[in-house]
């Protein structure tokens, strides 16, 4: 059901598609006004429960203007270091210390790739994190994690919870239904959602050796089918900046081996997802803006905690 | 309590006036043209002798003059036609249904919308009758005549956008705008995505619009008021009459049932430039896809007496898309669209006692069905009002023109429902529909004091009730069907005022209150046929809003030229947005995700209006401000609105060259409209995500643009021709200028460099483009 949302988002485009057919809309590269710009700290922070239990790990940046091109070199100085962080529990708290990729053994850096689910392409930058060393803080279902950050005078506090996960039954590959394409399938899961509860759930899928990718439109909410047990689609993730091919977006490929990770998030983790999704794909003719709601008090960005189920599958030869 | 009691001493005072006049008598009648038969709104009626008594027929064409007893030459005027004076010895009341023939065009024989003056001599202000036979020769943007867009020519009148017939009046919303056809509502005004209007111009008699202060008589909009009349039909001879252009085709066929006692017109529209298309669009994977739009219009009218006659009107319209893309057996199907009817009984109690009576069904319905292998999905949403309305003209003394009435609506709002199914499991989301009952009376008298001196007095009641079934939202009481839920009450006093100086000028002042109990929130930067109506409710306060103003008026060169300039000031209460994190999911009743705030607007109007002569047109240039606080957006900072232009101007030429040929010439330049930018980007997940920056607080490039037409008229004078025929020849956007539609970004990664980068684009949408237009008429000969 998670397509619902996008589909809505996608009439006005097609009518506003109708528009343009036989006439010509002229497209001009502009430089935009810049002087609103004032760097912000941005958390990129999770901790997750479930199949592979991680501990805390944060990501800090700062928000650039928007005329950068980012290289190399200056990508590494997006990120903030020397931070002061802890994540509590209620229980215990933990400082987060941080480790850049370039400290790190080729072993360390594969698990912290893992982790962080880049692709491996990305560990060829010095990506820097927080995370607990000392792996005495795991992702456990029914907690609550607050996470507390002073950095260069600046203080920033989040909070989020891990709400237990409702498995997938079953993942269901078929075949498309354009006969040109008759080596593509779709996925379909089948699902039974706990009646009476909120319930908001997020999907990523990996292909073959690639890394796990969210669903461009990655979250949905039990609103529409709460208490229902039905079957939806599962569209292959593919990078945001990825054109989108009319007649293979989310179809596998026969004989992949596909990674499906199935999340259950809490609802501020939820909002800061969506409302992301939906700017992004809000754009265009007509489209007013969307502000991400940050579940990040004193800067922007998520600090969201995942209970997750991994399903692997092979697609089937049909 | 003060302003209340002052307005009953003054109603007081004038019924006192009426008791005492004596030795007075009444002449009135229909005024109505001499060839169809139609009823003629707002044509003059004054005393030669004495143009300051005088008055102007009504929406049916009724017109009553009360005068001392005695001799009077009375003269009728209407724009296009032939003055008729007509000879009174008023010894006793008297019946004059006046017939009007068309002007010929003799020299000297002036011909307009209105009494010369009337620009300078009556109470209204920013009220403008829109000329449709003049609109016909502006350019168009594919050759399809829009009323609404030569509406946004006037100042203090804006587009909503590029091609875009929606229009925003002194800084108002676009639902703030109250749209009538034939006395019912018309909530949605615009057809593909608002780029042409609802209304087909060969149906259109009259169009008011009344941007200033707001009579009495109408209510429930904060704005402003466009009033549509349709034609009733020839009641003396057939008629039919069309085009076809390139996007669109029409016909209209009218003609009388019982010569001189009734008639009816029917026309249709439909676009087919994508039925034309099919066959491209068949050899492709979206074969299927097509989109069209049409509008049918009706009238009939009976005519029992002269006392009593009957009208019946219809105007049903739909949007229409289907969307397939085969490989994926992906379908979409969207029709939205209005259906209005109108049923009026106009009674004449007496020669100073007009009264019409209407009963009033209308709607608008918006359904979206998409479909994909097993899974399918449908969301409608709509409205629905039964509206019943009675209105008198009252005529008692020489002095005083009085209107009074009721009018009652039901209105049901379904918000968005979504049924859904995946395979054989349903889902379905249904928010209950709401309902309300909306009630106004009103009264308003247009006293003359003096010669010098007008004053137009009116005060509106108007209530709103939410009423169940409804379970409350705030304390879960359950109202069962009927139940009032909430009830708002809005008086509204309307005051206008006039003096008038010996050389041909006049100062005016409004002031008027309005409120809105139904409210049309936009999370685009147009409106599109998805959003949604809302009404009042226990969680949404009514509009409301005070508009001042204060203009001078003077003609000049024996009313060749019409100079104003008008100031405004105008408090906007109670106004409603999307908050700002705000995502459109059906899951959601919209209500929910409002936010409320105020807003204000002013500005000046100036305005030149060339009206006799082979060149005619005018200048209208505004200078406005249009601001909003809302405490949940931009940190409770002030705002521009969207609405919000600082400069705008309209150049509108018309020229006639000779009998065959007529030129037009737009030209409109704007600043700007505001957007929310960009002010940083930060990587979450490894793309970009931006952050916004301060509400409206950007501006695209300034808009200008130019428009020509040219309209031929081959045979003009041909004596005993069957049909009349002309083409139109337009260019839109004539010096190709690329004005800004929508900005958007680009994130840009390069894996191979390792670079990323975020473009910035600006797209705009029509380039210059020509069209033609095909028109004809056929006309039957009237049988003597």
């Amino acid at each position: 059901m998670d397509t619902t949302h996008t589909e809505m988002n996608k009439i006005q485009y097609i009518l506003a598609a109708l528009l343009f057919l036989g006439l010509y809309a002229c497209e001009t590269q502009f430089t935009p006004d810049d002087s609103e710009y004032e760097p912000e700290v941005v958390v990129e922070g999770y901790i997750e429960a479930g199949d592979r239990p991680t501990p805390p790990y944060v990501i800090l940046t700062r928000s650039q203007p928007y005329f950068s091109e980012l290289n190399i070199n200056n990508f590494e100085e997006l990120f903030i270091h020397n931070a002061e962080m802890t994540v509590s529990d209620g229980d215990q708290t933990v400082s987060l210390t941080e480790i850049c990729l370039n400290d790190l053994t080729p072993e360390q850096q594969e698990t912290l790739a893992g982790f962080l689910g880049t692709s491996s392409d990305s560990l060829g930058l010095n990506f820097c994190v927080y995370t607990d060393l000392t792996f005495s803080m795991i992702g456990q279902v029914g907690k609550s994690y607050e996470l507390n950050i002073e950095t260069e005078g600046e203080v920033l506090e989040a909070v989020t919870t891990i709400p237990p996960l409702s498995e997938i039954d079953s993942l269901i590959f078929d075949p498309i239904p354009d006969p040109d394409n008759d080596t593509l399938q779709e996925l379909t899961g089948a699902f039974s959602d706990p009646a009476g509860t909120a319930n908001y759930y997020r999907y990523f899928t990996a292909v073959n050796e690639e890394g796990l990718l969210p669903g461009l439109s990655s979250v949905v909410d039990d609103k529409i089918f709460d208490g229902q047990s039905f079957e939806f689609p599962i569209p292959k993730a593919q990078r945001r900046t990825e054109e989108i091919d009319p007649f293979t977006y989310g179809y596998f490929l026969e004989g992949d081996t596909v990674v499906v990770k199935w999340c259950a998030i809490d609802q501020a983790h939820f909002d800061f997802w969506n409302t992301l999704e939906f700017n992004a794909a809000n754009q265009g003719p007509f489209a007013s803006y969307t502000r991400i709601t940050s579940n990040v008090d004193g800067g922007l960005g998520i600090w969201g905690g995942y209970a997750a189920k991994y399903y692997e599958e092979i697609v089937p030869f049909d | 309590m003060k302003l209340k009691n002052n307005l009953f001493t003054l109603f007081l005072c004038m019924v006192t006036g009426v008791v005492f006049s004596q030795n007075n008598f009444t002449v009135s009648g229909y005024i109505k043209d001499a060839s169809t038969g139609e009823d003629l709104i707002e044509a003059n009626v004054y005393v030669k002798e004495e143009a300051s008594k005088g008055t102007t027929s009504n929406i049916y064409g009724f017109y009553s003059l009360t005068l001392p007893e005695g001799q009077y030459t009375l003269v009728f005027s209407y724009l296009g036609y032939t003055d008729k004076e007509v000879e009174v010895n008023l010894i006793e009341d008297q019946r004059l249904n006046v017939e009007m023939g068309l002007g010929i065009e003799i020299e000297e024989v002036v011909v307009y919308a209105d009494a010369p003056d009337q620009n300078v001599q009556s109470t209204n202000m920013g009220t403008v009758e829109m000329d449709i036979e003049q609109i016909k020769t502006l350019p168009t943007l594919l050759g399809e005549v829009d009323i609404f867009k030569a509406m946004q020519l006037l100042p203090g009148v804006q587009s909503a956008g590029e091609g875009n017939s929606g229009f925003y009046v002194r800084g108002g919303g676009p639902d703030q705008n109250l749209v009538l056809l034939d006395e019912a509502v018309v909530y949605n005004t615009g057809h593909l995505l608002g780029f042409f209007s609802v209304f087909n111009p060969d149906v259109v008699k009259n169009t008011t619009l009344i941007k200033g202060s707001m009579p009495a008589n109408y209510g429930g909009r904060l704005s402003s008021v466009v009033d549509v009349q349709m034609k009733e039909g020839n009641n003396k001879a057939y008629e039919v009459e069309g085009g076809v252009g390139l996007i669109a085709s029409r016909l209209a066929i009218q003609g009388p049932i019982v010569k001189d006692k009734s008639s009816f017109i029917l026309s249709g529209r439909r676009t087919y430039a994508f039925d034309l298309a099919q066959p491209l669009i068949n050899n492709t994977d979206a074969a299927g896809t097509n989109y069209y739009f049409y509008d049918v219009n009706g009238k009939f009218n009976y005519k029992f007496s002269d006392k009593d006659r009957l009208f019946v009107s219809t105007y049903w319209g739909d949007d229409v898309l289907n969307y397939q893309t085969n490989a994926r057996d992906f379908q979409l199907n969207i029709p939205y669209g209005n259906l209005t009817t109108t049923v009026r009984w106009n009674h004449l109690f007496n020669d100073k006692l007009f009264m019409n009576v209407s009963a009033i069904y209308n709607s608008y319905d918006f359904e979206v069905k998409f479909s994909q292998d097993q899974f399918a999905a449908k969301v409608v949403s709509g409205i629905r009002d039964w509206n019943g309305k009675v209105d008198f003209d009252y005529f008692p003394h020489p002095k005083h023109e009085m209107k009074f009435g009721v009018n009652y609506t039901h209105h049901k709002l379904t918000p968005q429902n979504l049924s859904a199914n995946s395979g054989d499991t349903e889902f379905e989301l249904a928010f209950d529909p709401k309902f309300a009952h909306e009630l106004g009376i009103y009264i308003m008298d247009d006293w003359k004091i003096s010669d010098d001196l007008t004053v137009n007095l009116g005060f509106r009641l108007s209530s709103f009730t939410q009423v169940g079934p409804y379970t409350s939202k705030i304390d879960e009481t359950e109202y069962g069907k009927g139940e009032p839920v909430k009830t708002y009450i809005g008086p509204e006093p309307r005051i206008s005022a006039k003096y008038s100086f010996p050389d041909n000028s006049s100062i005016k002042g409004g002031f008027a209150q309005t409120n809105q109990y139904l409210h049309l929130v936009s999370s685009s930067t147009s409106t599109l046929p998805s959003d949604i109506w809302v009404p009042s409710s226990e969680l949404i306060r009514p509009q409301r809003a005070q508009q001042y103003a204060l203009g001078y008026f003077r003609n000049f060169k024996d009313n060749m030229y019409e100079t104003s300039v008008e100031v405004y000031y105008k408090n906007l209460e109670n106004q409603i947005d999307f908050q700002e994190s705000y995502v459109n999911q059906p899951s959601e009743d919209v209500e929910d995700n409002f936010v409320f705030g105020k807003g204000r607007s002013y500005g000046v109007e100036f305005f030149v209006n060339k009206r006799k002569g082979d060149l005619t047109g005018w200048i209208g240039y505004t200078l406005s401000r249009t601001e909003r606080t809302f405490p949940d957006i931009n940190n409770g900072l002030t705002y521009p609105a969207t609405y919000d232009r600082r400069h705008d101007l309209s150049v509108v030429a018309n020229y006639k060259l000779n009998d065959k040929w007529n030129f037009g010439a737009v030209f409109v330049y704007g600043t700007g409209n505001a957007f929310t930018p960009v002010k940083s980007f930060y990587f979450i997940e490894g793309n970009f995500v931006p952050e916004y920056g301060v509400r409206n607080n950007a501006r695209i490039d300034a808009y200008h643009r130019l428009d020509l037409s040219a309209t031929l008229t081959p045979k003009p004078n041909k004596p005993n021709k069957k049909i009349d025929q002309s083409w139109t020849f337009s260019v839109y956007n004539a010096y190709n200028r690329k004005n800004v539609f929508f900005i958007y970004y680009l994130p840009e990664t390069d894996v191979s460099t390792g670079t990323a980068e975020i473009g910035a684009y600006k797209v705009s949408l029509f380039p210059v483009i020509p069209s033609v237009t095909w028109n004809f008429k056929w006309k039957q000969k009237p049988r003597m």
